[in-house]
């Protein structure tokens, strides 16, 4: 069987050990790592996503995959960076926005955007607008990237848009929001560039805004 | 004897486990305990006349419960209990909870399986969003349900013109602006003294919550306060210092616990032991009276869905056979009012629950997301439909089949349902009375029903 296929169908089986022994054989035979991470493990991750969102596949299930691939990315990554690819599909600073302990869909979307190339700074929860801010210049992130599932929280959304403004930063992030009682009116009307209704639409607006972003469209 | 202060002490001295670490363990050993006891979902079963897989299920769920404890989020400590405290704490739960006062009093009770006693209705919008000058009005539309026994909160989305945020000074203000203006639309509804279940849902703290409830602004002694777990099997401090408070207090209090079918315990089976499980915790860690269950699915935010209707009905079947606690059942539809999928999914969850031994915190309409779009319709559709089931003497085998009948008519549509009409579409605001519209709709609606064999003549 074709190895790219092998990598594909151990992902989706959430086979950890299978996926970095393919890892390493993909080196081993001189195969193109960045090759199999796109069409391999990448490319299986859609299918677990698409599972997921189906829930033929459940949390755990996500999670066995992503831990299987994170696993073998550790094989691969030294040799591409070596062949001076790298960079991946962006850097994330993501977290559960002031005053909200809610994790669940937090830590889903995490999974999900780490698996599809993203570097994603995870700040946990409970965080405050300007550590948002802080932990992305520190990174020199992309996006940020916060959740709220409560109502009293979701008011401090506005509150990152409002900071970067004030702060002469808001062309340099890109904002998404979601959760609970979060709405893409929500995120319009309080300036985000965009909200996913769930984990695979936070995928599919991270790959747009960066997309924009490296576009150099201007806001 | 277990008090609040032993999970207390533990949360200190409990093994020290990473949080993700624990979510990864209360998912593997519920899909473990799910194979021990040989739980499966049928989806031809979806209230399950089966009273050894309820009882499997409970047993499953306290072995689940005894294994990992649950998670205390300020210490990353397990706080564990022994059979011995479980059960010395179950057979200690109260079995009733009296709300309100004077004419308005009402006691919940506990309800066993096909019970025929009538589910105790507390009927509220569940934070639903909304105007601050339509607040009073839509809380009154709930308060004023002839078969409401409590009543509850919405969200407004300012207090005096300004936004609400957790942690700010203005939440303390508008905590105490929910107290009063929830009295004063008990007034309105003429029923002065109906008990509030959930007398703070629009603050977090606990010093806004505490602020708040005070008789001068209109808190009777045994109106209520939710204290809810984090998903799945957690808490933390905040929560406590509110049971604590309570404790002296006097106020009722309950337990609010919403597993995610999807999430960290994976599918219907596990879903079911963890959210019985919850149940435990409440008892053991917030000392609560009643426990509210709103198990949701991942995807659709809404538990109106075949499996998560298995998941109410076996996980309420598995505490009303196996403990006297008083088990309440929060309907989440995806749907939105004046609809006539609404009412076949509020119908199809709440005859699951009722038939199943459950109370009704009804209920959270159009995935409880979108501001205006609830009303104290669909607490009437909720209670009505409950006291048909019970009093008719329902069987699950019948309820089974009409439940199974009214999927038909909307599983197919739950991803893309209709959001339909807002509060003042729904309402004429100055009488705060129900369109005709919806009224004929409703109407209509129950005419169906009856074929399918709920007999609305004894309401």
């Amino acid at each position: 069987m074709d190895p790219i296929e092998r990598i594909v169908q151990a992902t989706v089986r959430g086979d950890e050990e299978q996926c970095v022994a393919l890892a390493r054989q993909v080196l081993d035979q001189g195969l193109d790592p960045l090759d199999a991470i796109q069409r391999g493990y990448s490319q299986a991750m859609v299918i677990v996503g698409d599972l997921f969102a189906r829930m033929e596949y459940f949390l755990p299930d996500l999670m066995l995959s992503a831990r299987a691939v994170n696993s073998a990315m550790q094989v691969l990554k030294p040799h591409l960076l070596e062949q001076g690819v790298g960079g991946g599909h962006g850097t994330i600073v993501l977290g559960t926005i002031q005053g909200d302990l809610h994790d669940v869909g937090k830590n889903i979307v995490k999974i999900m955007l780490q698996a599809s190339g993203f570097e994603v700074h995870d700040l946990g929860v409970d965080v405050p607008v300007r550590r948002f801010i802080e932990k992305a210049e520190e990174v020199n992130a992309d996006i940020i990237a916060a959740s709220a599932i409560l109502t009293t929280t979701m008011a401090y959304m506005p509150d990152i848009g409002r900071l970067l403004a004030e702060l002469g930063l808001h062309d340099r992030f890109r904002i998404m929001v979601g959760g609970g009682p979060v709405t893409a009116e929500w995120a319009a009307q309080i300036g985000a560039d965009g909200y996913g209704e769930n984990a695979t639409e936070a995928v599919e607006l991270a790959k747009r805004l960066m997309g924009e972003k490296r576009g150099g469209d201007s806001r | 004897m277990i008090t609040i202060w032993d999970a207390v002490g533990r949360s200190e001295s409990g093994p020290y486990i990473k949080e993700e670490e624990f979510d990864w363990q209360v998912g593997l050993t519920a899909r473990k305990m799910v194979e021990k006891y040989g739980i499966c979902y049928d989806p031809e079963q979806v209230v399950p006349a089966d009273d050894d897989l309820a009882d499997r299920v409970y047993q499953a769920s306290l072995d689940l419960f005894l294994e990992w404890g649950t998670y205390c989020r300020d210490t990353g400590r397990l706080v564990k209990f022994t059979r011995d405290e479980v059960e010395w704490a179950l057979k200690h739960a109260p079995t009733t909870v009296t709300y309100g006062q004077g004419r308005d009093q009402a006691v919940m009770v506990y309800r066993g399986v096909e019970d025929p006693t009538p589910p105790f209705c507390m009927c509220t919008p569940v934070g639903q969003s909304v105007a601050e000058e339509r607040f009073v009005a839509m809380v009154q539309s709930y308060a004023q349900e002839p078969l409401a026994d409590t009543f509850s909160s919405a969200f407004s989305q300012t207090v005096h013109g300004r936004p609400i945020k957790s942690g700010t000074p203005q939440e303390v203000e508008a905590a105490i602006w929910n107290v009063i203006k929830l009295r004063e639309a008990a007034r309105a509804a003429g029923r002065p003294q109906i008990g509030i279940h959930n007398l703070v849902s629009n603050a977090e703290r606990t010093d806004a919550i505490l602020a708040a409830m005070q008789a001068d602004l209109g808190a009777l002694p045994n109106d209520g306060l939710a204290v809810a777990a984090t998903a799945e099997l957690k808490f933390d401090y905040e929560r406590v210092k509110k049971a604590i408070f309570m404790r002296h207090s006097g106020h009722n209090k309950y337990g609010l616990y919403g597993t995610l079918m999807g999430g960290y315990s994976g599918g219907p089976e596990a879903t079911a032991l963890v959210q019985v499980a919850h149940h435990f915790l409440g008892l053991l860690v917030f000392e609560v009276q009643h426990h509210c269950g709103f198990p949701l699915h991942l995807m659709q935010s809404c538990n109106s869905t075949r499996n998560l209707l298995w998941v109410i009905s076996v996980g309420t079947q598995a505490l009303s056979r196996n403990t006297r606690l008083l088990v309440n059942i929060a309907p989440f539809t995806a749907a939105g009012p004046c609809t006539d999928m609404v009412v076949n999914e509020i119908v199809a969850i709440v005859a699951a629950a009722t038939v199943s031994g459950a109370d009704l915190d009804a209920l959270a309409v159009a995935r409880n997301k979108h501001p205006e779009y609830a009303t104290g319709m669909e607490a009437r559709i909720a209670a009505e439909a409950g006291h048909v089931v019970a009093w008719q003497g329902l069987g699950r085998g019948e309820v089974n089949e009409i439940v199974k009948q009214l999927l038909t008519e909307y599983e197919d549509k739950i991803a893309q349902a209709p959001l339909g009409k807002r509060f003042d579409e729904c309402y004429d605001l100055a009488r705060v009375q129900p369109t005709q519209e919806y009224l004929d709709l409703y109407e209509q609606a129950k005419a169906r029903l009856s074929k399918l064999g709920l007999d609305y003549s004894l309401l």
